[in-house]
């Protein structure tokens, strides 16, 4: 194999080649990548209402990620065929984009990595929430494609978030993480709403940004979000709410940092 | 002793046997071997319970559980622990958790193990969504479970 050549796709003559990959290891490979559609919140309405007129969009553009990936090497020209053995595509409402959210898992046991079928579940899944939705919006942007996480194979785990720090453990267990978009812009914070709080509030995340909080305290953020309307203010008025950052229980008065990934939940049930 | 220390979140059913053979295959210093093992049941704030949905939050239930399991080998002289959650859909008789202790003495391995459940169960961020023939809804915290957590402190701590 060359190794020499940085782009392994290229042989020694910088001819296109598809990589020999038969001396390498079978080992179980995960890859993760997103997309995201940003649209009128009017769009967004519709589909989250299901009022649309071409029927459930979420459903659709699920089903054609899951058949996108099995496409990929058909698509893609040096990409190997693969015996994908799960495609997870989960497309949720962002209100704070707004717009549709989407996440792509893949995963197979075997000789080559998973990050293109990935990428081309989330990008099909995204055109297809275009394709169903431009008679009402023309105007929807596909952004951020991108891989979040690749685990397994030569060159190990790898993780979007994790990749200019030089990561310690105890960090690395901290971006674990796999479903959540690591924020990229600066001073962005995310937040996550689970279980009963996740359905009440109707959305999984928020993505804001610090410049929105004149004090950045958990309870500011708090007291922000219940303006938000009636509902918000009725479901996070529960005092039993607990708040995490960075996945450890933090009390109301920790100050949030860039970065920082915010969560409100119930208590917890478990056991 | 780390290392015969073992955490798991995971949707798949696990074997009682196995885990336990972790523990204590190729070892003659133990004295004591507690294992629990928690079952989903057809009752329970409604009568008709057909199965359960657990709901997690991942990377901070695995941390939450190593913590968990941390403070439990510093308060008790413990050789070996196990504790791996289910989530996902689950029906009843379906086992959901398993927290296995092992030590030299039996006291240590029983409290140890009661401490990681009622410790679990208050901190560990899992849901419980059940689905009954009249409908579905999240499980409500039980103050039982808080209480039972809180005999633990060894003074007042508050998140």
């Amino acid at each position: 194999m060359n190794t020499a050549n940085p782009l392994s796709h290229l042989n020694t003559r910088g001819e296109a080649r598809m990589v020999d990959v038969s001396e390498k290891q079978i080992t179980s490979r995960t890859a993760t990548a997103c997309a995201s559609i940003k649209m009128q919140p009017t769009t967004l309405n519709l589909i989250i209402e299901g009022g649309h007129p071409k029927g459930d969009v979420l459903a659709t553009a699920r089903i054609a990620g899951i058949m996108a990936a099995k496409k990929t090497p058909e698509l893609i020209p040096l990409c190997h065929p693969l015996m994908l053995s799960k495609v997870e595509v989960d497309l949720t409402a962002d209100e704070s984009l707004p717009g549709i959210l989407i996440h792509a898992t893949c995963k197979l046991a075997g000789q080559t990595g998973v990050e293109m079928e990935a990428l081309t579940a989330a990008s099909v899944a995204a055109l297809t929430v275009y394709d169903m939705c431009k008679a009402v919006d023309k105007r929807m942007i596909i952004q951020g494609i991108r891989v979040l996480e690749k685990k397994g194979g030569k060159s190990g785990d790898w993780d979007f978030s994790n990749e200019e720090e030089n990561s310690t453990t105890t960090s690395k267990q901290a971006n674990q993480t796999a479903a959540m978009t690591p924020p990229t812009v600066e001073n962005q914070f995310s937040v996550h709403f689970f279980a009963e709080l996740r359905e009440q509030l109707g959305v999984d995340k928020l993505l804001l940004t610090l410049d929105d909080l004149p004090n950045p305290s958990l309870a500011d953020l708090l007291t922000q979000l219940r303006n938000r309307d009636t509902q918000w203010d009725k479901h996070l008025a529960n005092h039993n709410l607990l708040m995490a950052v960075n996945q450890q229980m933090v009390k109301p008065s920790y100050q949030i940092k860039a970065g920082d990934e915010v969560a409100f939940f119930p208590p917890v049930t478990g056991g | 002793m780390y290392s015969r220390n073992h955490v798991s979140v995971q949707s798949e059913v696990f074997d009682l046997n196995q885990e336990t053979q972790a523990l204590t295959q190729g070892r003659s210093d133990l004295g004591a071997l507690v294992t629990f093992t928690g079952y989903v049941r057809d009752f329970n704030e409604r009568p008709d319970v057909q199965a359960l949905t657990l709901e997690h939050y991942p990377g901070m239930t695995e941390q939450a559980l190593k913590a968990i399991l941390q403070e439990a080998e510093q308060r008790w002289a413990l050789k070996g622990t196990r504790i791996i959650h289910r989530i996902g859909r689950m029906e009843p008789s379906d086992p959901i958790v398993l927290v296995a202790t092992s030590s030299a003495h039996r006291q240590d391995a029983f409290d140890a193990c009661n401490f990681i459940m009622d410790y679990l169960k208050t901190r560990a961020p899992f849901w419980k969504k059940e689905h009954t023939l009249t409908g579905d809804y999240w499980v409500s915290a039980r103050t039982s479970d808080s209480q039972a957590a809180e005999r633990w402190l060894p003074r007042a701590e508050a998140y």
